[in-house]
């Protein structure tokens, strides 16, 4: 195109608007980090279904049906601790070593809803990876989700955004993406086994399994699984959740008060 | 605020520590003009062009683009949808295609249309579903500048642009350049190519270890700091009469003379011709060296290319 050209051409040009710029970059990110990752697919997707039917036939809670019963909120919650970790915290931090949040930061996109695309991408992925591990529970085990529906929502939404918020923790203190990616992985791995998540902490001693029980991440877990399987009601939890938002008032503190973009 | 000028700088100063990246610069860039900022590497260019686009926070100093404060996060939210950016150290998502980052910039600039248009001015338009991730790197470049310019910017800050490009990419950028300067856009560029600054820019800073060094039209800068004109040719039976010897200063080895001429070489170059027409002499293998920005550049900076094989004598 000539210069006459670009001085004539009909620039049409609507109001920029950060809710479809949040929508194009949210569809962006699903198609780069997952769609086109194959690795990614398999880690999570299949390899939780694959974890869901191994443990449930190898806990040895009796039956398989009952260990299913725990499994499923447990390896939800798991993705729901990588999810904020690992896809948001880790990513921030790898996107920021590669120099990529700079040239964003230029642009007229808000971080906030380059930020918001990122958790909102893995929100949905987190949402496929719960329903594909309730669907094999309902359909291998016969494990069936019966808690009020906006209970289950809700107290899975709190545990989200809580892990969310601690994963920018990483995002902000830890400083070289190789790091930041393993505060994630040590973070979700252990937590996964210490927080009633895989396996059922009443088999520690009660001591340790008392002091476990103050992790938020075992609180989240806990009443996650009440709540969903067990059709607790959802005031019963009410002081852990309370305690889940603490921590997520504290985790976006510090990470308001020393996330760098660039 | 200055109307005529686009990008002002005022005492600028970014230290490191105990390094001192940029030691108080001072320029301002007219409206519609094309400024180049030279220098050798670690020179200070790049922080310079990254704290006019609120990147770097300065130390101390001042910058203003279109009168709007970099540093100032309010301001810099006027400033974003206005300025393009092409920076020195990047990266865009691997796996994303040339189409998918065209697209979604736009949108990042409330731009709905077809990437291909651009894609093709810059030379990618066979290449919109190639991943950013597999592009070689000048094609990188190419797509980072289609990046800078698709929203049409008032001021475009390009680092080091051409680097890795090959000569076709670089004329491509060159006649982009031209193009977007005959629309009113401000530029300021950095470049380790002389000719391309020579070539392209209307007033070129030369900065070292953090200062201003000389600033001025490239012309300007080559008259002053060029150094002189020389001719050079072989000529058999030749010898410098008293008609030459005030040309300049003359030397020669065996049948080569070397002039290197005082003023203007044409002058000189007519004389040499009629003197040995007159003398029956044929000229053969005539070079005319006028000096360029290259060699402005070089006296300015005080690099002296070293001969190894000189120290050891
Ligand atoms: N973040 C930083 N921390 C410490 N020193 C820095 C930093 N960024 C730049 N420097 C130093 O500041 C000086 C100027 O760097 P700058 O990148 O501005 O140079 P430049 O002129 O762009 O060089 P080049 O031509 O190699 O791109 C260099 O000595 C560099 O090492
Ligand atoms: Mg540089």
């Amino acid at each position: 195109m000539s210069a006459a050209a670009l001085a004539t051409a009909p620039l049409e040009r609507p109001r920029r608007s950060q809710f479809r710029m949040l929508l194009a970059q949210t569809r962006m990110n699903f198609v780069w980090y997952f769609w086109r990752d194959g690795e990614m697919i398999f880690w999570s997707l299949a390899i939780p279904v694959f974890f869901l039917v191994v443990f449930s036939f190898a806990l040895g809670m009796g039956s398989a049906q009952r260990a299913s019963a725990f499994l499923v909120p447990g390896l939800i919650a798991a993705q729901v601790f990588s999810s904020g970790f690992w896809g948001v915290g880790a990513m921030l931090a790898t996107f920021r070593e590669k120099k990529l949040l700079r040239r964003v930061y230029l642009t007229p996109l808000n971080p906030w809803t380059f930020f918001s695309a990122l958790v909102l991408y893995r929100m949905t992925l987190l949402a496929m990876q719960a329903t594909l591990l309730i669907l094999a529970g309902a359909l291998v085990f016969k494990v069936h989700v019966v808690g009020n529906p906006f209970a289950v929502l809700g107290i899975l939404a709190l545990g989200a955004a809580t892990f969310v918020a601690l994963g920018t923790v990483i995002g902000a203190l830890v400083k070289t993406a190789e790091s930041a990616n393993n505060f994630a992985s040590v973070l979700t791995v252990p937590l996964s086994f210490l927080s009633d998540a895989y396996i059922p902490i009443n088999n520690f001693p009660a001591p340790v399994a008392h002091a476990l029980r103050l992790l938020p991440s075992t609180q989240f877990v806990d009443a996650f699984r009440g709540i969903a399987i067990y059709g607790e009601p959802i005031w019963h939890y009410a002081g852990w959740m309370g305690a889940l938002v603490l921590w997520m008032a504290g985790a976006i503190a510090v990470s308001a008060r020393y996330f760098r973009w660039i | 605020m200055g109307t005529a000028d686009a990008i002002v700088v005022d005492r600028l100063v970014k230290r490191y520590g105990d390094l001192t990246a940029v030691a108080d610069i001072s320029f301002s860039v007219r409206r519609g003009s094309i400024f180049g900022l030279l220098g050798r590497n670690g020179a200070g260019k790049t922080t310079t062009l990254e704290s006019c686009i609120g990147l770097i926070a300065p130390t101390s100093g001042t910058v203003r683009v279109l009168g709007f404060d970099p540093a100032d996060r309010r301001d810099l939210a006027r400033l974003r949808p206005r300025m393009g950016v092409q920076l020195q150290a990047t990266s865009l998502p691997e796996k994303a295609t040339v189409g998918e980052l065209l697209r979604l910039y736009g949108t990042y600039y409330g731009l709905r249309g077809n990437p291909a248009s651009v894609a093709s001015r810059v030379g990618l338009g066979d290449k919109l579903d190639r991943f950013a991730g597999k592009l070689s790197g000048g094609e990188q470049q190419r797509l980072a500048l289609a990046l800078a310019l698709q929203h049409d910017p008032d001021v475009l800050f390009l680092d080091e642009p051409t680097s890795g490009m090959d000569v076709y990419g670089r004329h491509v950028l060159w006649r982009e350049i031209g193009a977007l300067r005959s629309s009113g856009k401000t530029m300021i560029l950095t470049t380790h190519y002389i000719e391309e600054a020579e070539h392209l820019c209307d007033e070129i800073c030369i900065v070292q270890t953090g200062k201003i060094v000389a600033r001025d039209t490239p012309a300007a800068l080559v008259a002053r700091y060029g150094g002189d004109a020389s001719i050079e040719f072989a000529a058999r039976g030749f010898s410098v009469g008293a008609a030459l010897a005030g040309l300049g200063r003359w030397a020669h080895d065996g049948d080569r003379y070397t002039l290197v001429a005082r003023g203007e070489p044409g002058h000189a170059l007519a004389k040499i011709v009629e003197y040995a027409n007159a003398l029956g002499v044929t000229i053969a293998a005539l070079d005319l060296h006028r000096p360029s920005l290259e060699d402005a550049f070089l006296a300015i900076t005080g690099e002296r290319i070293e001969d190894p094989r000189s120290e050891a004598a």
